[in-house]
């Protein structure tokens, strides 16, 4: 019985292993002498990994026939790439020194965190929370909460969501945006709120009726837009997006910081942005 | 004695094959049947149709004046017959004790404490007293055999069916069986028994009939039987089994 | 990381969410896992039943089921009860609760495992027991319960269990749907706060503990299943009785 119960402890201590190393080809960063080597490491490698949303029209769509990713944070990512390996970011893309991995926001954290992916370039929001697991770099766009409705829903402002069930996506800010805005402006409704892991889960959901309004980001939502439901107009929790990347690489992070802050201040992100029609708030 | 099973003009097919032609039999009560013949001659299906755990394709059984139907074959099991199986069919989940007591308790509402007492008489009179809190695969197969007919006994039927009880045993445990059942015999019970044991047929029978193809091709007492049958089919059948 | 996995705060930042989200999750979890296993149970008999009764029809109709339930995920089976069948009862928003959605999921997708376990428990019991049966009177529901379904029980009640095993596992599929329970809660805290390693250790932790005694329940119902049995003493002392 002794036995046993130890065999019970290792294999226990296992699973924390597999669950924490998952993904192992990790490279931490650092060479032996504690100085950082991740940009070199990516040099050396040939290619950057970047993981970038798959369903998010003008964001990063994948082509369904051809499998390329195309979006504003995928040229986001050939700049970036054409920064670290001395290129301009047409030539980044030509030579395909980019690789493109599909994420999501549960998978986001852990590809980078484990080293998995370089960097993610995914919608993903920048927190304070975040910011102590990972490094960002400064926004390259700031968003705002959407909400989207069913037309025949008879739901017309954000009052009208009292005791409604407001689906939200795993990790997202939504929730806590939408209870933010509620109490700044004094707005006396209670919904309630789920979380699915994906966007497609949370348009069939409202299409089936089993929430009544889908709250995510606008630039998220307008891919789900169609002709029976609608926005409602509202705008609150800006957030602003930023290239995330794992906290130890802080050579990485700072390449990326500073190309972005470039970018900011020469109106190339804004002429990026505008080359894939999104709206500037 | 009157008549305690007429069987009428029974036919049974198995899809394309007739185990069965046209049968006309009755048993009296208290007669003592021996049915033999060679395999796949209708024996068993015959014995079979008595308790209706085969329905016949035409024809009627009648026990005690009421047909057999598929309607009300479970009453008139409960009332009149018992059947020992060639594979015992003992219930293994159970003790010996169990095995006779089930059906008087649940069938008969009979008190625990008396159907207990009645197993104990019927064990006594298989001489297996003493294995009464054994499972059934605890013991040999002549024993279980003789578990088999006590739990058969111990409803107290009028009427019990033996399809060939000594076939699957070893051969050394058959005589305990037969010697069992040639006890038994001395009682006022009606037993039909498919068999192969012409000892057995010879020292028990009222009456034998001998089948053939789904026929009864001879029919009589166990002396015209054994020692001057009229037809050829039972000649051969005989000479092959006895030597 | 196992940097990240030693990090106290991130520990601590576990043990303030326990309250508010595993502990709900794991009741949701555990509810629906019982709720499931009774109507498993309940399908799996009826349905098991059915498929060894001499009615075409009936075998048919277990046949169908069976082979459904089995060879679609049941991941698609609760996205069809959420999303799909509120459109097929007429679309009017009607929306199920989601213990009776997580009910339903597990309870019909292992009733169909448990009624083939079940058809091949009975089948495993001789043809000659029923015969034995017949032949003294007992009616199909009799023979079923008192000689049928005891010798079918000690073959199935392992793989039951390893039925009952699984069932607890796949309620995990609800989370898909928002169906409140433990994977749910875990995917809901691990990927807002980042802490992976953390919510999923102590998630696998909880259904660990829910498992390893059901686990150990069928291992134990296999070494009993083999063991010869002995009669209980009130027997021999009931059979003592008689003789004197």
């Amino acid at each position: 019985m002794k036995i046993k119960r130890l065999s019970a402890l290792v294999l226990a201590g296992m699973m924390v292993f597999s669950l924490s190393a998952c993904g192992g080809s990790g490279d931490s960063g650092t060479s032996a002498s504690g100085e950082d080597t991740s940009v070199q490491d990516i040099v050396d490698r040939g290619v950057m990994k970047v993981g970038v949303k798959a369903d998010v029209p003008k964001f990063s769509l994948q082509d369904t026939a051809t499998g390329e990713y195309v979006g504003f944070e995928d040229d986001l990512a050939y700049e970036i790439a054409g920064e670290i390996f001395g290129v301009t970011a047409d030539e980044a893309k030509e030579q395909g020194l980019v690789e493109f991995q599909a994420v999501n926001a549960k998978t986001r954290g852990p590809l980078v965190e484990n080293g998995e992916l370089d960097c993610v370039i995914a919608t993903f929001t920048i927190t304070d929370e975040r910011k102590e697991t990972y490094n960002f770099s400064p926004a390259y766009y700031t968003d705002a909460v959407g909400i989207l409705v069913n037309a025949d829903s008879g739901i017309a402002s954000i009052e009208d969501l009292d005791g409604k069930i407001i689906g939200v996506a795993q990790s997202s800010t939504s929730q806590e945006e939408f209870n933010k805005y509620i109490e700044e402006n004094g707005i006396d409704v209670a919904p309630s709120f789920q979380e699915f892991a994906t966007y497609p889960e949370l348009a069939q959901a409202l299409a089936a009726k089993q929430i009544d309004a889908f709250s995510v980001d606008r630039a998220i939502l307008e891919g789900y837009r169609n002709d029976s439901n609608m926005f409602l107009d509202v705008r609150y929790g800006f957030q602003d997006y930023g290239v995330c990347s794992a906290k130890e690489k802080t050579g990485l992070a700072e390449l990326i910081s500073t190309k972005i802050q470039t970018m900011l201040d020469n109106g190339e992100i804004t002429a990026l942005l505008e080359k894939h029609d999104i709206s500037v708030e | 004695m009157a008549d305690f099973v007429k069987i009428e003009h029974l036919s049974k097919n198995f899809g394309d094959f007739e185990a069965l032609k046209d049968i006309d039999l009755t048993v009296k009560e208290g007669e003592k049947l021996v049915i033999i013949g060679p395999s796949g001659s209708g024996k068993s299906t015959l014995i079979r149709c008595m308790n209706y755990l085969e329905e016949p394709t035409s024809g009627t059984v009648t026990i005690e004046g009421e047909v057999l139907s598929r309607k009300n074959r479970r009453e008139l099991a409960k009332k009149y017959s018992a059947m020992v199986f060639q594979q015992f069919n003992l219930y293994p989940h159970l003790t010996v004790l169990e095995n006779l007591i089930l059906a008087p308790m649940k069938l008969q509402h009979v008190s625990r404490k008396d159907a207990v007492a009645e197993a104990m008489k019927c064990l006594k009179r298989v001489g297996l007293e003493e294995k009464a809190y054994m499972y059934p695969n605890q013991l040999s197969g002549g024993q279980q055999q003789r578990v088999a007919i006590a739990r058969a006994l111990c409803t107290r039927q009028k009427l019990i069916l033996f399809d060939e009880p000594t076939s699957a045993l070893d051969p050394e445990m058959v005589q305990e069986v037969l010697n069992v059942m040639i006890e038994l015999a001395k009682d006022n019970i009606t037993m039909v028994v498919v068999t192969h044991e012409m000892g057995f047929a010879r020292q028990v029978a009222d009456r034998v009939i001998f089948l053939h193809r789904g026929q009864i091709i001879e029919e009589g007492t166990p002396e015209h039987f054994f020692t001057n049958p009229e037809n050829d089919r039972t000649k051969e059948f005989l000479s092959k089994i006895i030597h | 990381m196992l940097k990240g996995l030693f990090d106290l705060k991130r520990w601590t930042a576990l043990i303030e969410v326990i309250p508010e989200n595993y502990i709900p999750g794991f009741l949701m979890t555990l509810r629906t896992a019982l709720a499931g296993l009774l109507l498993a149970l309940i399908l799996g008999v009826i349905f098991g039943l059915m498929s060894t009764s001499h009615n075409k029809i009936l075998r048919a109709i277990s046949r169908v089921y069976v082979e459904f339930f089995q060879n679609t995920p049941l991941a698609l089976q609760v996205v069809f009860y959420y999303s799909c069948l509120p459109i097929l009862l007429g679309g009017t928003g009607f929306r199920m609760p989601k213990f009776i959605l997580g009910m339903m999921g597990v309870g019909i997708y292992h009733g169909a495992y448990i009624s083939e376990v079940i058809r091949t428990g009975i089948e495993a019991v001789p043809r000659g027991q029923s015969e034995a049966a017949q032949s003294q009177g007992f009616s199909y529901l009799q023979t079923m319960a008192w000689i049928i379904f005891p010798q079918t029980l000690k073959i199935i009640l392992p793989p039951l269990a390893n039925q009952a095993l699984n069932l607890v596992k796949n309620t995990s599929a609800l989370a898909l749907v928002a169906g409140m329970d433990l994977m749910y809660y875990t995917d809901s805290w691990a990927t807002s706060r980042g802490y992976f390693a953390q919510a999923y250790f102590f998630s696998a932790l909880l259904y660990f503990i829910m498992c390893y005694p059901l686990a150990r329940l069928a291992r134990y119902l296999e070494i009993k299943a083999i063991r010869q049995p002995v009669a209980k003493a009130s027997l021999r002392k009931e059979i003592e009785e008689a003789v004197s």
